[in-house]
């Protein structure tokens, strides 16, 4: 080798080393979630910060990286008194509206990288324009980062028990925690202190009663009788938690016992006492540890309900989601059969339906939960009545009183039709009977439901009768007429007029629907098509744009590879760069319509492709003012899938291509290597043996003789090192090098290395030094030979022929450390990783024995790395005289456990 | 050597074939020269040679069936010729019944010490036969169970005696690690190398060697142990 050297202070390898370490477990700790200790309590009060401080004090103690994230101290000493000494996180201040508000601090807490935060009162909200809504979510984010985190929650804040603790306590609570977060919880904690305790601290003033709130509340929240019913409300949540956690032991141990359980669907609907249906569904789920689907069927209603109504639904299938339910959305023209028919084919057990009496102007209705019942045979159907007092914020008929909307302009043309049936039929007064001119009218009033839908045809229907009457029955325009039977002539003509009309409105919009859907499903088909037909990421983006953003009148921009397509709409708004930098990290949806980042103008949603990210597509609405339905993002995500698996394909293909040309030229350079090598040895074999021979002959031979052939012979070391390294190199780089692992005791093969190179070696010093008793370690011992080896002849190649070389080894922890140190003269500064590069051998420096092959470290590294070591170079301190101290190779070996 | 040692090259490459030729002619030896595997085999028969210089990379038989063949039916001492870095072609080699290998290039010093450690084996009593090993001040007298260093008795296990004669029957032959752990230990013992370190390293300390710089056993990296000379 060829490194020159120069003497300067490095840095000092060992700490070198123990920074590698040390982001070596940052890394570790990056990809394993932290975990999530949640200190419960019924009621505040009970000491759940109390306990979750003094656990985090104990865990300090031990050596934890504890941090503070946000705790609320309330001003009790107490609590004070054990924040003393913690570390704290700053809050962060939020300009909400010129109030200043103060809030955890989530990206400093993700920065700090503590090992464990402690983040009291899980329920809290944030303040608008925090990332995002709820702490529970920023908990979410910190766990993800492998953060673990200490938590403090009151059974009211659970989702599931909500309502419950409502109707017991009176007390609304709105702030609350999905129950899924609450059960993947590593570890909760019940912190439980009796009635009659927990009264006494409040009389003492030890409780904290919210500011403002409203006194009286609070007395009646603080009574003896909730008090228990919370306690035990807690005490059940988390006997049923430990029930679930033993379920999946079993599961785990080969007894699936959760399997066995029921399987319940609950209906979904508009109604706001689906609310009431879900919690109760959850805690059936729950106690009887089911599965449990949250079922909402796009019937024709589906198309009836106005926005409030979708919205409703879309939400309360959210909640049923965050609950631990899954989704399901059926289609289909007739609700109960249709549900009884999916039930049956899916093997649930069991229904929850909501229930209804029917309105006073639908006498003969019968509603769903009835049709349930007696179409549902063998299936148990629970039917929660929703007559009560706290269920009608719904206005139901004014969800009815939606088809009956259309925009004014529809009526009147409504009208119109009638005076066009009258301008029709009037040429035909008295040539025809009256009867037949009545046909007229029910044709229009079919073709205004066909087109106008069902409010105008009612009015079509209706308008129809005095004009029939007015135009068409004697005495002519006049409302009166001669013939009573013409009472049963309008009586059916608008009886009919309004059923045909409303059959046919509902015909229209069934054909409506379909034609959504099937132009939904057209948008799929052709993007398929058109991402199938295409090749490279480039254009596959500019295809999935152009065939979104047109039918759905959105701004489509997909972000994959570091690059943005289209490039024009990268608008330098740093909330929607955020909130896409948010979905690279976290995998997940954020943006509009989501709980991370709401307030952004688009929505954006990660392109996985089994679970490898490869881009964020994101939907910008051209209004403002949309807001996508939960159809809408349902949708996008199918989109988002398909173009995925698209870009992963794209991927998949260039690094198919570039790995086989790269193996191509991997193999020919081996092929030409290793012949290269052969045809060299040959030649060499016989030069080394003859003129090995001539020199036995020396003397025989003129002087003069000697002198050259001594100089054929170097050389021919020379290339003979050469080849070898060749050689070696070729079986390194093609991964055909096996290691033949054997216990060693390293000093067995530095003596057969220091056999090796006592050729070269001059009048140079080679000394050993051996630190302590070196435990044996599993080596390929010919390759481990071939470093000292290497790494001797580079010592000679840099020093003086007077040189002094050390060979040190010392036991480092769990492995061996060999430090092969020179004082010629040094590396030079920048030199130290590069001169382990193949071909690299720096600048000649004074050397005599020039000319290294640029492989000899090269093999070291290939040797050494694949032994689990790692091999470094560095200069030695100067010892202050201003001679060059040379430089030292360090390499280390893992010691074997299993040999002792 | 006497004008009768008669060595048996068998190579393919002509250069290496003329090489050997005119070294060991120098070296008052006789070469019988083979291009094939083929020709080898019938010419160790029928020219009965003193020792056979094998290359492996013969293009027409493969080396380790040349070997057997021969081992089928002589104990004529062979020294085979590799590449560098195929430790296991050398090791099969040696375990075949190969006495000794050389790597690729190699200078003829090496060439001639080689072949005269062969020519010593196979002039050697063989198996249980007692003899005496004499080098740089380590006796061992097998008849009278006795290893003296420098003048002074060493008392060893009989393990470690059992490894030292062992050693010294082969003295100057490289003995392979499995070969060592069969003749030490017998057949039954599972291919566990630590005992032989852990044996090979008491039994340089009670013989004052040092693994850095040995003076009697020589530690081949991958291969196995020999004794010098």
């Amino acid at each position: 080798m060829n490194e020159s050297r120069r003497s300067e202070g490095r840095p000092d390898p060992d700490k070198l080393l123990a920074l590698v370490a040390k982001s070596a477990e940052g890394d570790e700790g990056k990809s394993a979630r932290g975990r999530l200790k949640i200190f419960f309590g019924s009621s505040a009060g009970v000491g759940k910060t109390f306990a979750m401080l003094s656990e985090a004090r104990v865990r300090q103690k031990e050596g934890r990286d504890v941090v503070v994230g946000v705790v609320e101290h309330h001003g009790r000493q107490e609590t004070l008194a054990l924040i003393e000494g913690l570390p704290l996180l700053p809050l962060l201040e939020i300009d909400h509206r010129g109030v200043k508000v103060k809030e955890f601090d989530l990206d400093g807490a993700l920065s700090r990288r503590p090992g464990l935060i402690l983040v009291d009162e899980f329920a809290h909200t944030n303040a608008p324009g925090s990332r995002h809504p709820k702490r529970w979510q920023d908990v979410e984010e910190l766990l993800d980062n492998g953060i673990d985190v200490y938590t403090t929650l009151n059974v009211q804040h659970l989702d599931s028990v909500n309502d419950q603790v409502a109707r017991l306590t009176g007390v609304w609570v709105r702030e609350t925690v999905p129950d899924t977060i609450f059960e993947a919880a590593d570890e909760i904690a019940l912190i439980d202190v009796s009635s009659d305790e927990l009264l006494k601290r409040l009389a003492e003033g030890k409780v904290y009663v919210a500011e403002g709130a409203n006194t009286r509340a609070a007395q009646n929240f603080f009574k003896k009788g909730n008090l228990l019913a919370l306690r035990e409300l807690a005490l059940r949540r988390t006997a049923e938690r430990v029930d679930a956690q033993s379920d999946e032991l079993s599961a785990a141990m080969g007894r699936d016992e959760a399997q066995v359980g029921q399987k319940i669907m609950l209906l979904v609907g508009p109604d706001p006492l689906t609310t009431r249906l879900i919690r109760h569904a959850k805690r059936m789920a729950v106690r009887g540890r089911s599965n449990w689907f949250a079922v909402y069927l796009q019937s024709d209603r589906h198309e009836q309900l106005d926005e409030k109504a979708l919205a409703r639904v879309e939400h309360y299938l959210r909640l049923a989601e965050t609950l631990g339910a899954e989704i399901v959305r059926l289609t289909g023209g007739q609700p109960a059969a249709d549900i009884v028919a999916y039930a049956r084919r899916n093997g649930f057990t069991r229904i929850v339906v909501g229930h209804r009496r029917p309105p006073w102007w639908q006498p003969f209705r019968v509603p769903l939960s009835q049709q349930l019942i007696e179409r549902g045979d063998g299936l148990e159907v629970t039917v929660i009545h929703g007559d009560r007092t706290d269920d009608t914020h719904s206005q139901p008929l004014t969800s009815r009183l939606a088809a009956f909307v259309a925009r004014p302009s529809d009526y009147a043309l409504a009208a119109g039709g009638v005076a066009l049936c009258t301008a029709i039929g009037f040429p035909f007064r008295g040539l025809t009977p009256s009867d037949n001119l009545a046909m007229i009218y029910l044709t229009g009033v079919v073709i205004v439901a066909a087109r106008l839908g069902l409010g105008p045809s009612v009015l079509a229907s209706v308008l129809s009768i005095p004009a029939f009457n007015f135009f068409f029955t004697q005495p002519y325009y006049t409302f009166n007429f001669y013939d009573t039977y013409y009472y049963v002539t309008f009586t059916f003509m608008l009886v009919t007029s309004l059923v045909v009309g409303s059959l046919t409105a509902r015909l229209s919009r069934h054909v409506r629907l379909v034609s959504n859907r099937e132009r939904e499903t057209q948008i799929l088909y052709g993007l398929t098509r058109a991402l199938s037909a295409v090749r490279g990421v480039d254009r596959m983006c500019a295809v999935a744009i152009q065939h979104l953003s047109g039918p759905f009148d959105l701004g489509v921009t997909v972000f994959t590879g570091g690059s943005v397509w289209p490039d024009d709409t990268l608008r330098a708004d740093m909330k929607e760069l955020g909130a896409v930098e948010w979905v690279t990290a976290n995998h997940r949806m954020a943006g509009r319509g989501t709980d991370t980042l709401p307030s952004a103008a688009g929505l954006y949603l990660p392109l996985l492709a089994e679970n490898e990210m490869l881009g964020v597509l994101g939907f910008t609405p051209r209004d403002a003012a949309r807001q996508f339905t939960g159809a809408e993002i349902l949708q996008f995500e199918t989109f988002a899938s398909l173009i995925a698996g698209a870009l992963q394909r794209a991927r998949r293909a260039d690094e198919a291509e570039s790995s086989r040309v790269d193996s191509e030229n991997e193999k020919l350079r081996n092929v030409l290597l290793s012949s290269l090598s052969h045809d060299l040895r040959t030649p060499l074999t016989v030069m080394n043996g003859s003129v090995s021979a001539l020199l036995r002959m020396r003397k025989e031979l003129p002087r003069k003789a000697v002198d050259e052939l001594t100089g054929v012979w170097s050389q021919l070391n020379r290339l003979q090192k050469f080849v070898g390294n060749l050689l070696d190199m070729a079986a390194l780089t093609s991964g055909r090098m096996k290691l033949n692992l054997q216990p060693y005791m390293i000093q067995e093969i530095i003596g057969a290395a220091l056999a090796h190179v006592q050729a070269g070696k001059e009048q140079r010093t080679l000394r050993t030094q051996i630190t302590g008793a070196l435990p044996m370690v599993m080596i390929d011992g010919a390759l481990i030979e071939q470093v000292f080896v290497n790494l001797i002849e580079n010592a000679y190649q840099h020093t003086a022929r007077d040189g002094d070389i050390l060979v040190r080894v010392e036991k480092d922890a769990d492995r061996l450390r060999v430090a092969v140190s020179d004082n010629g003269e040094g590396l030079r500064e920048g030199d130290e990783n590069r001169i382990f590069e193949q071909f690299q051998t720096g600048q000649t420096v004074s050397s005599d024995r020039s000319g290294g092959t640029g492989l000899g470290l090269a093999i070291c590294r290939g040797i050494v790395q694949a032994h689990g070591g790692m091999i470094y170079a560095r200069n030695n301190k100067a010892s202050g005289d201003g001679r060059p101290a040379g430089a030292s190779f360090i390499f280390t070996l893992p010691i074997a456990k299993d040999v002792s | 050597m006497t004008e009768s040692t008669r060595i048996l090259s068998i190579e393919d490459e002509a250069d290496i074939r003329k090489f050997l030729r005119s070294t060991l002619g120098a070296n008052a030896m006789t070469v019988i020269e083979a291009a094939t595997g083929k020709e080898g085999l019938q010419k160790v028969t029928t020219e009965n040679p003193d020792v056979v210089l094998l290359d492996l990379g013969l293009p027409d038989m493969d080396g380790m069936d040349i070997i057997r063949q021969i081992r089928e039916w002589t104990r004529t001492p062979i020294i085979v010729i590799s590449a560098r870095g195929q430790e296991r072609d050398k090791i099969e080699a040696l375990e075949l019944g190969a006495d000794d290998y050389l790597t690729k290039p190699f200078a003829s010093g090496e060439l001639i010490a080689r072949i005269r450690v062969a020519l010593r084996h196979a002039h050697r009593p063989p198996g249980d036969q007692p003899f005496v090993y004499d080098y740089d001040n380590l006796v061992i007298d097998t008849a009278a169970r006795r290893v003296r260093l420098d003048g002074e008795d060493v008392h060893l296990t009989p393990i470690e005696y059992k490894l030292l004669t062992v050693l010294a029957r082969n003295s100057g032959k490289v003995l392979t690690h499995s070969f060592l752990l069969n003749a030490v230990w017998g057949r039954h013992v599972p291919d566990n190398q630590t005992y032989l370190r852990i044996h090979t390293q008491h039994l340089r300390e009670k013989l004052k060697d040092d693994a850095l710089n040995p003076r009697f056993i020589v530690t081949e990296p991958g291969i196995g142990y020999r004794l010098k000379p």
